[in-house]
């Protein structure tokens, strides 16, 4: 085919094109990928028995906060990283700024802990399944955003791939919260930072095998 | 009107289904992604239009991925150069495109221009070391002949009368070649 007939062919199919469409359908898809988390918590690691007395605390709030802001940062992310020749900008620094912030809070914590206490406060009782819960659950809302990433252009296949990773880890943590009882800033910064990181190196490794177009 | 403002306006007014712009601009990109991939290529690499072909159908079907927000050509740019690293991928070149910005693909550097450029090359080649280096200096570089001849450490006339001759050595060449 001449290029200029395939110019002619592709003017003819002109449609308008709504901008916000791709966020719309990114959206959709976290969305139907958070109730898949929840469900999963609900049928599969069961809500905490005292989730009525824990929404209560600051601590829970502060845990769900620090990892809803890394779901919102791997939804910008995701969105930017769709559109070819876009740079990530200001929300690549926003995960760190939430981990930094976090782990100040987590050394204040530690600091006015009695010494014997602090291992106890940092390790918890789940630290050594609680990252792979949370990769585990961090599946459907990183295939959401990698099914949303199909529909767009992305161009940096192993960036896109990492910033679907850290929204799926991001879902995952918020989601896990709802079951696990860990409540101190030492156990979140570390162990679900560390959930959400195995899901982003993930991401980045797999993206140039399922983003390809 | 720069090459940002016009694309990015015929862009806009294809997005809301402007037929005929949305013409205009993937003709007006079909030239841009020509140039660039036949430079990247080299010449005459019949992949080239292959190339172009795709990028522009890319250009159209992810067209939604185009934030109106954001400027054209690095969106343009970026489309070009991930072809460009796919086409390699797929003959196994492994091959790495440094990313440029978008002025890579916009270059005014029509094929026309590129075969002028590698005459006056050709030609110049063909005059004696010294003589090259003076004409180049005083005619492609823009140095008056002073400069020149302090630069070479001659006399001023002496640097006149070697590019004038130069010159028409070079023209003679050309009348040669016509003929």
């Amino acid at each position: 085919m001449k290029t200029n007939e395939l110019i002619a062919a592709l003017a003819a199919d002109a449609q308008p094109v709504a901008p916000s469409a791709l966020r719309r359908r990114l959206a959709l898809a976290s969305l139907i990928a958070v109730t898949a988390g929840v469900a999963l918590v609900l049928v599969w690691l069961h809500m905490r028995p005292d989730i009525h007395f824990a929404m209560r605390t600051a601590a829970f709030w502060i845990k769900a906060g620090y990892t809803a802001s890394l779901a919102a940062c791997g939804f910008a992310l995701t969105l930017r990283m769709g559109r070819p020749g876009v740079k990530p900008g200001g929300a690549l620094a926003a995960a760190p700024i939430a981990f930094a912030a976090l782990a100040v809070l987590a050394a204040g914590e530690l600091l006015l802990t009695p010494k014997g206490l602090r291992l106890h406060d940092w390790l918890g009782t789940s630290w050594q399944v609680c990252p792979f819960l949370i990769l585990a659950l961090s599946a459907p809302a990183f295939a959401a955003a990698i099914w949303a990433l199909r529909g767009m252009a992305p161009t940096r296949l192993g960036r896109a791939g990492a910033a679907a990773g850290l929204l799926g880890g991001g879902v995952g943590a918020t989601v896990y919260g709802l079951h696990c009882q860990e409540m101190t800033a030492a156990f979140v910064v570390t162990w679900y930072s560390l959930g959400v990181f195995a899901a982003v190196a993930i991401g980045a490794l797999l993206g140039p095998r399922l983003l390809r177009w | 009107m720069t090459d940002e403002g016009r694309l990015k306006a015929l862009m806009l007014r294809g997005l809301a289904g402007d037929a005929q712009a949305h013409a205009a601009l993937l003709s007006a990109m079909s030239g841009y992604l020509r140039g660039y991939f036949s430079r990247r290529l080299g010449a005459g690499a019949a992949d080239a239009e292959d190339l172009v072909q795709d990028t522009l159908l890319a250009i159209h079907l992810k067209r939604g991925t185009y934030d109106p927000a954001q400027p054209f050509t690095p969106w343009a740019y970026a489309m070009a150069r991930y072809k460009l690293l796919d086409h390699f991928r797929r003959v196994g070149v492994r091959k790495s495109v440094p990313l440029e910005d978008a002025g890579d693909l916009f270059a005014a550097e029509n094929p026309e221009e590129g075969a002028v450029r590698r005459d006056l090359g050709k030609l110049l080649d063909q005059l004696p070391g010294r003589q090259r280096q003076l004409v180049r200096d005083v005619k492609l570089t823009g140095l008056s002949m002073e400069e020149a001849a302090a630069k070479s450490d001659m006399s001023v006339t002496a640097v006149k009368v070697s590019v004038h001759r130069g010159m028409k050595a070079m023209a003679r060449r050309v009348r040669d070649e016509d003929q």
